[in-house]
């Protein structure tokens, strides 16, 4: 199997290029034939020894490249910049959606009314899902009257980035049932793929821990940090306890609102004991989570993603300060801290205080972390995602038929009376139906168990 | 559209209309899809069918032009469709629980009528030029549809190749033996005439019972010596009958346009036709061109025995008919330049 | 019997499947049934339409016309073999070949530049794979089709060979001084292959063509490559030729040239047969390899120029042994008994 893969690559400063994509990619490349296909001006050098990396351009993708493919298997999160190239081409081609995060109103939002000024097909998005409702709500939202989480959380758009897949993949079937905006393909739940580093790593960063005890105790927050980061609460937490000069906080990541940020640092007095070191390149993340106590990893309202770098926390057996949501709600009890969305800043000070209490207890709680990651080892995710990716592409003929459902559907709602709609639309189902329906395909699956397409 | 197997005027239009387009210097193909009209439900198959083809390109050039002429092929979707109708499925207007046809009597078949109804109404309009091949199926449409289209007339097959010659014993009656062309109801007036009226039958007959009743009535009282079945004759020797004719017998019931008609006024005879007729009305001039009668036998006896008894008039009015052909322009000139402006 | 002929078509385009079609028909009335031709008129560009068309075939009731029964069915192409009917016969021309093994061919693979590509051809195999066996029997103009079509599909189709239009026409003339290839002039035929190679001969040798091009830019190719090559004077194109002028160029040429990529069935290979020429093909020329025989009734070469001048030369050069070859393909053509009363009579039974 030929797999034309779209994801962002590092250096494009996301997770799912930096944790997922070069976690899974080196598993995937020596099982399978990979196409790394990119709309970035640049791609790291080590990406290109994993895998043959394509350049295309959204606005007129190279198909006859892109067919000698079997599959495409596409990677869809937040920020537009990085994805949208990525969601035109799969609105071209039906392949395989990888959800990154399960909530990606803003991707569309910024998409359409910020970058491409079509406000139009924001409204029509909303309304295809959500009828008047969602039109009239983002009405509101473009004047400003709606807050963003409120949207993001009530209209959620997942089903628009899926439209016409073959196939969805998630980090959490649980997180998608509970937005209740199931697709209409097939969908598989893989953990997030992540290779543990070897023990004799693992050994090393515990001794640089080890060589510089706190207090003062560093606190990391890494990624791209939006609002639903919980950056307000943590310093928030932090300004009012008087133990706070125990702790460093080191902000590692782009900020989404980094003025916004500095002013509360400032407004909190909490300017010596808080950095923002912006986004950091690989080797100084080693050296700053080798050297870190905790972790804060909060996130609220979840967007359904699943959390890459809390899997590197794992890996670095830090303990880490999850709220109690989404995904993270899944996690073992004992594997991590977990903060309380209506008790925010009271639950931060209450862990805040039972590490100073006894660090120990919370190193242990990082260390049982790390023994999870077995079931993350991407070589099983890798396999997983093919077989998957076997079994949606048989349906592959479903795709057109529901295309031309739907053109039929729309040309008979222009002419066909009523009185007679019952049977033509029955007939019609069921000749489509007869048209893409594999009964004696299905006889010889034996042929294709190796994995290939038939010729 | 195309029943297999069957030949009837629609294939002779198609193909008198793409000779003359190819003689133009266009390219002209006829695309022919099989119909099949019952049960009911599979006239709705194949009105979804033609939305489904594609006729906008070939190979990569555009399709200019698409003349549609009957349904349901004209619902065939393109950018510059005209229409030049030869008839509306008529079971599902005119001849909507007629006694000779039978989609009434399906238990469907008032669903698909209303289907075949709101189809015409909604989609013909969507063409850019709505043409009939007669007045008689413009009123059709308009009357049931609300559409409003222009009658072209069309010349018949080989209309150069009519000619006249002096009358002989013989009213000529061309046309496949159907209930729809009454040939019962002349073989009923023959019946009645006070002369020795002569008629000449010609053409297939498809319809074992009725070409028995007509068998039947041709035996009666008489009428044997005065009644001849030809059967289906060649071309030219229809022009032949044509042209020896003392005049032409043409009652049908609401035809929609009629090439006897107008086959009879190229070869300078008098028809006589019916006030029911459809088609054939938009032609005959009653006392100028030929005779329009009740339908039934005493009124078409009457009009065979003028005719009988008074050749020098019958010789007249075959006449003014052919003045009247030229008068109305039919000829394809005409209806390429309607139909491609 | 009554019997419908359906294939499709596409509107102003008539090639040898017409001709087919055409001659199908006229033999089956022949044989004393009532034949009709069905075409209904396909467009496969854009590709995510080509579904609508195979619905449309679907939606077909070819079972009656005016209460009598339509006994047979023969589907002749795709979509046109899909419409239903209770005694259906395939005898398959080829099926939609940008489908199955042109699907990456650079010289006519179209589905591949299309992002709906990869989806509508596997949708294409499906419905073949669920629906052709709704036949009660499929057969192939070729051996080579049908090998195509259960290498892909798993389905078994019986070749039956028919004869190319006008075969009782064909004749032996003189051996004169040219070597024919007659073939419109598109990559697939290989007219430029031919070029390259007469550019390695060492005969001099003269080649004429014969056929249209329907795309200018093949032509011209064609026409830049044998200037390139300085071969210009060795060959001459003959645009637009009547049947009868065709057999005549058959009849006095000293062997023909076909060397098309993967041809489903080649009625050149047969009309050079018939007037008793050797033919020189290539080993991936698919059709006309089930009719020449390797240096019997003419030479097989690999596709490449270097080869394919070497066979050419080796014709050119020995005129006894082509005459020979061209004698013992005449005997072979007549030894496979083609003619359209064994069609009918397959077809039907």
């Amino acid at each position: 199997m030929l797999i034309n893969w779209f994801s962002p690559l590092p250096p494009a400063q996301s997770g799912i290029a930096h944790n997922y994509a070069m976690q899974l990619l080196p598993a995937l490349a020596r099982r399978h034939e990979v196409v790394l296909w990119t709309d970035q001006d640049q791609v790291a050098s080590h990406v290109q020894r994993i895998a043959r990396v394509a350049h295309y351009d959204p606005a007129a993708p190279p198909w006859r490249e892109i067919n000698n493919g079997t599959i495409s298997i596409y990677h869809l999160g937040n920020q537009p910049d990085l994805h949208s190239g990525i969601w035109q081409v799969s609105v071209c081609q039906p392949g395989i959606v990888v959800l990154h995060d399960l909530c990606l109103h803003d991707f569309f939002f910024m998409l359409w009314v910020h970058y491409r000024k079509d406000p139009g097909s924001y409204l029509a998005a909303l309304e295809r899902w959500y009828g008047a409702e969602g039109r009239q709500a983002g009405e509101a939202y473009c004047k400003g009257g709606i807050g963003a989480a409120s949207m993001a959380q009530q209209f959620p758009l997942t089903r628009e980035a899926v439209r016409g897949a073959l196939g969805v993949v998630t980090h959490s079937g649980q997180a998608l049932t509970e937005l209740r905006e199931t697709p209409a393909c097939p969908i598989a739940s893989l953990g997030h793929p992540y290779l543990a580093a070897a023990e004799a790593h693992y050994q090393r960063w515990l001794a640089a821990r080890k060589a510089a005890p706190g207090p003062p105790y560093r606190l990391v927050a890494f990624g791209y940090l939006s609002r639903n980061r919980r950056l307000e609460a943590v310093l928030a937490a932090l300004a009012g306890m008087p133990e706070r000069a125990q702790f460093r906080l080191d902000i590692c990541g782009q900020l989404w609102d980094e003025g916004n940020i500095r002013a509360h640092i400032e407004r909190l007095g909490l300017g010596s004991l808080v950095k923002l070191l912006g986004f950091l390149p690989e080797n100084l993340v080693e050296h700053r989570l080798s050297t870190a106590d905790l972790a804060i990893n909060l996130r609220y309202p979840s967007m359904g993603e699943a959390s890459g770098s809390q899997l590197q926390f794992w890996d670095y057996g830090l303990p880490t300060l999850v709220t109690r949501t989404g995904w993270y709600a899944s996690l073992p009890e004992d594997t991590t801290a977990f903060v309380r969305p209506e008790h925010e800043v009271h639950d931060i000070r209450s862990h805040l205080r039972a590490f100073l209490a006894d660090p120990g207890a919370f190193r242990a709680m990082g260390a049982r972390g790390r023994q999870t990651l077995e079931s993350n080892d991407p070589a099983k995710y890798a396999d997983a995602l093919v077989q998957f990716a076997n079994t949606v592409w048989h349906r592959a003929p479903v795709v057109p038929a529901l295309d031309l459902a739907a053109r039929i559907g729309r040309d008979l709602s222009a002419w066909l009376h009523p009185a007679a709609s019952a049977y033509l639309l029955d007939r019609a189902s069921r000749e489509i139906a007869s048209l893409t329906d594999d009964r004696r395909s299905a006889a010889s699956a034996s042929e294709r168990q190796s994995g290939l397409p038939l010729a | 559209m195309r029943i297999p197997f069957v030949r009837g005027g629609a294939e002779v239009l198609a193909e008198g209309l793409r000779r003359v387009l190819t003689g133009l210097g266009h390219q002209a193909e006829i695309v022919a899809i099989p119909f099949k009209p019952y049960p009911p439900e599979r006239i709705l198959d194949q009105m979804l069918a033609c939305r489904l083809l594609d006729l906008s390109e070939t190979a990569g050039t555009p399709v200019d032009r698409v003349i549609a002429l009957k349904f349901p092929a004209y619902l065939i979707p393109h950018g510059h469709k005209v229409i030049w109708m030869i008839h509306q499925h008529r079971q599902a207007y005119d001849l909507w629980q007629h006694p000779l046809n039978d989609l009434h009597t399906y238990a469907n078949g008032g669903d698909v009528r209303a289907a075949i109804h709101a189809a015409d109404t909604k989609l013909l309009p969507q063409s850019r030029g709505l043409f009939t091949i007669s007045r008689n199926v413009a009123v059709r449409l308009k009357t049931y549809c609300g559409l409003h289209a222009i009658p072209l007339y069309h010349p018949p097959q080989d209309a150069g190749r009519f000619y006249t010659r002096p009358a002989e014993d013989f009213l000529y009656f061309p046309s496949r033996i159907d209930p729809l062309k009454r040939q019962d109801l002349v073989l009923e007036a023959l019946a009645l005439t006070r002369s020795a009226v002569r008629i000449c039958f010609s053409g297939p007959a498809e319809e074992p019972d009725f070409e028995r009743k007509c068998a039947r009535l041709a035996r009666k009282d008489g009428l044997r010596n005065r009644v001849q079945w030809l059967g289906a004759v060649p071309e030219e020797e229809k022009r032949d009958l044509y042209a020896r004719s003392l005049g032409v017998l043409f009652p049908p019931l609401d035809e929609d346009y009629g090439y006897i008609t107008l086959e009879a006024m190229l070869a300078r005879k008098p028809v006589i036709t019916c006030t029911d007729s459809g088609g054939p009305l938009e032609f005959v001039m009653h006392h100028q061109t030929g005779m329009v009668v009740e339908p039934i036998p005493e009124a078409l006896a009457v009009a065979m025995d003028s005719l009988w008894d008074d050749r020098e008039r019958a010789r007249q009015w075959g006449e003014a008919a052919r003045q009247r052909y030229d008068d109305l322009r039919i000829d394809w000139d005409n209806v390429v330049e309607k139909l491609l402006p | 019997m009554r019997i419908v002929v359906v294939t499709s078509e596409v509107p102003f385009i008539r090639g040898s499947a017409e001709i087919l079609a055409e001659n199908l028909c006229q033999a089956l009335s022949a044989a004393g049934h009532a034949a009709e031709l069905i075409s209904i008129p396909f467009q496969q560009d854009p590709p995510n339409r080509i579904p609508d068309q195979m619905l449309a075939c679907r939606l077909m009731d070819l079972s009656e016309a005016c209460g009598v029964r339509i006994d047979r069915a023969i589907g002749l192409r795709f979509p046109a073999y899909l419409a239903p009917h209770p005694h259906k016969v395939i005898w398959l021309l080829h099926q939609h070949r940008a489908a199955y093994e042109l699907w990456d061919n650079p010289l006519a693979g179209d589905l591949i530049h299309h992002p709906y590509g990869p989806v509508i051809r596997e949708a294409i195999r499906q419905a073949d794979r669920e629906l052709m066996p709704e036949a009660k029997a499929v057969y192939t103009i070729s051996k080579n089709v049908a090998g195509r079509l259960r290498r892909f599909c798993g389905i078994a189709g019986e070749p039956l060979y028919h004869p190319p239009p006008h075969a009782s026409q064909f004749h032996k003339g003189s051996a004169g001084d040219y070597f024919f290839f007659p073939s419109p002039v598109t990559g697939l035929k290989r007219q430029l292959l031919v070029i390259e190679a007469l550019a390695k001969c060492r005969e001099k040798i003269s080649v004429r063509f014969a056929g249209k091009s329907d795309n200018p830019r093949e032509r011209a190719a064609c026409l830049e490559a044998a200037r390139r090559l300085n071969v210009e004077h060795l060959v001459e194109w003959l645009d637009w030729i009547s049947e009868e002028q065709k057999r005549e160029l058959y009849a006095n040429c000293l062997g023909v040239l076909f060397p098309p990529m993967d041809e489903d069935y080649g009625y050149v290979t047969l009309e050079a047969m018939l007037s008793s020429k050797p033919v020189i093909t290539c080993a991936d020329s698919g059709g006309p390899l089930e009719f020449v025989v390797d240096r019997q009734t003419g030479l097989v070469a690999d596709s490449v120029p270097e080869p394919l001048a070497r066979a050419m030369d080796a014709v050119w050069a020995d005129r006894r042994c082509a005459a020979a070859m061209g004698e013992a393909g005449r005997a072979r053509y007549a030894d496979l008994k083609i003619s359209w009363e064994n069609v009918v009579e397959r077809l039907l039974c």
